[in-house]
């Protein structure tokens, strides 16, 4: 093997880099608890069924193309009509009714059962 | 060049370095196993430890930066904390630190076997590191939350660490292009993000792991651990001979004779084959039982 070379050293010099075994231990405890409780955390967001999002089924959301945005909701289509006569008023309606439209009580809410591949 | 060094070519490779170095890509092969389950997405609700895209069609778990990505742009709307997340990774840093990235990453094992191509390698200075912690600060946590504060949902950002990331094209763009293509219906990935895979491999043939020396936010966050980390490696004074064979070894261009648990080391513990570099286990001890600091 080719070995590089290096300026001398002082092995006498170098710390030995043990590790104390609390500030790991302390460490690896807040990790668990945290791991433990997010496991079991209820998130802030809604699911589609009405129901509020685990954290995991939140991580899956994102995977999986879950993600539903109040803001970037479509609005429905207008109506499609066979009688052109009352085409209008039907449009007007269906305008008014829009107009009136209460804007969703969530900001963003789970699909659960989302299978988007690639969300990005 | 001469060595200065006068034993560097004496001291031939320690049992338990050679066993260490054989024993390495199959625990990297066998953790592909878990990585790459045909379980399928339903662990996707739990973030892995290692770096690897959550859109790959065989991925067992969530990639933890994209899951951190995701958080950071859905704070401004409801303001959730990743707690499974961040105690997974404190979990696994406090007791490995970036040992994962030596020994389970499946992505630095490709890049591990993209380097055996290539003899030739192009040696990158040790500032290079700190850009990992860019690409976490800046790629992962910032851009989507000020992005997020504009109202642009994380998936229609158009730069993301998702859209850019190599590993992604290469575990889910080229799965799903090559199905597109089969099915007649052309490349989908984008032709930029074809361009970072194909720049990204080409660099790993010259350049030992550029992802995890340069990019890679989650080896930077994981490197934060070796300082106090459970697992560690540990200079023994008395094995020192002074052979020079531990810097040798390291391919990540660690000054292994200064120090050994910095942030640039992915504990492949290639090191540990001069015999002075020991992995150890920190365990708790009454006074009485420590060594004192440097015996020598």
């Amino acid at each position: 093997m080719k070995r590089i070379p290096q300026p001398p050293v002082n092995p006498a010099m170098r710390a030995l880099e043990r590790h104390d075994f609390w500030p790991g231990f302390i460490v690896v405890l807040i990790g668990g608890v945290l791991a433990f409780g997010g496991a079991r955390h209820l998130t802030g967001v809604d699911t589609v069924d009405g129901s509020t999002a685990w954290e995991i089924q939140l991580v899956k959301a994102f995977s999986s193309g879950g993600l539903q945005y109040a803001s970037q909701l479509a609005p429905p289509s207008p109506p499609k009509l066979e009688d052109p006569a009352a085409e209008a008023e039907a449009l007007d309606r269906w305008a008014k009714q829009q107009a009136n439209a209460t804007p969703p009580k969530w900001k963003v809410r789970v699909d659960t059962d989302a299978k988007t591949p690639c969300p990005t | 060049m001469e060595c200065p060094v006068p034993n560097c070519q004496q001291r031939e490779p320690t049992a338990l370095g050679r066993k260490l170095s054989r024993l390495r890509p199959w625990l990297q092969t066998g953790f592909l196993g878990i990585w790459l389950a045909p379980v399928g997405r339903w662990l996707h609700g739990i973030p892995g430890c290692v770096f690897h895209c959550y859109s790959c069609p065989l991925s067992a778990f969530a990639c933890p930066v994209g899951v951190a990505a995701n958080y950071a742009a859905l704070l401004p709307v409801v303001g959730e904390v990743p707690y499974l997340l961040m105690g997974l990774l404190l979990l696994v840093g406090a007791v490995s630190g970036s040992l994962v990235c030596g020994w389970a990453c499946p992505f630095g094992f490709l890049q591990d076997l993209l380097g055996k191509i290539s003899p030739r390698k192009i040696s990158l200075p040790g500032w290079v590191g700190y850009t990992r912690y860019v690409v976490l600060v800046g790629l992962v946590l910032l851009l989507p939350m000020v992005l997020g504060f504009k109202g642009i949902p994380f998936e229609r950002q158009a730069v993301s660490i998702c859209r850019l990331c190599p590993a992604g094209a290469l575990e889910a763009g080229v799965p799903y292009s090559v199905q597109s293509v089969l099915a007649g219906k052309g490349w989908v990935m984008s032709w930029f993000k074809t361009g970072i895979l194909l720049s990204f491999i080409a660099a790993a043939l010259f350049i030992h792991r550029p992802w995890c020396r340069i990019f890679c936010p989650l080896g930077g966050f994981l490197s934060l651990f070796n300082r106090f980390s459970l697992f560690h490696l540990r200079f023994n004074p008395k094995e020192c001979v002074e052979c020079n064979l531990c810097r040798s070894r390291c391919s990540m261009g660690v000054k292994v004779d200064q120090a050994v648990n910095v942030s640039g080391c992915i504990r492949c513990l290639e090191c540990t084959t001069c015999g002075a570099i020991e992995p150890c286990f920190a365990l708790p001890k009454k006074d009485s039982q420590q060594a004192p600091e440097n015996p020598a």
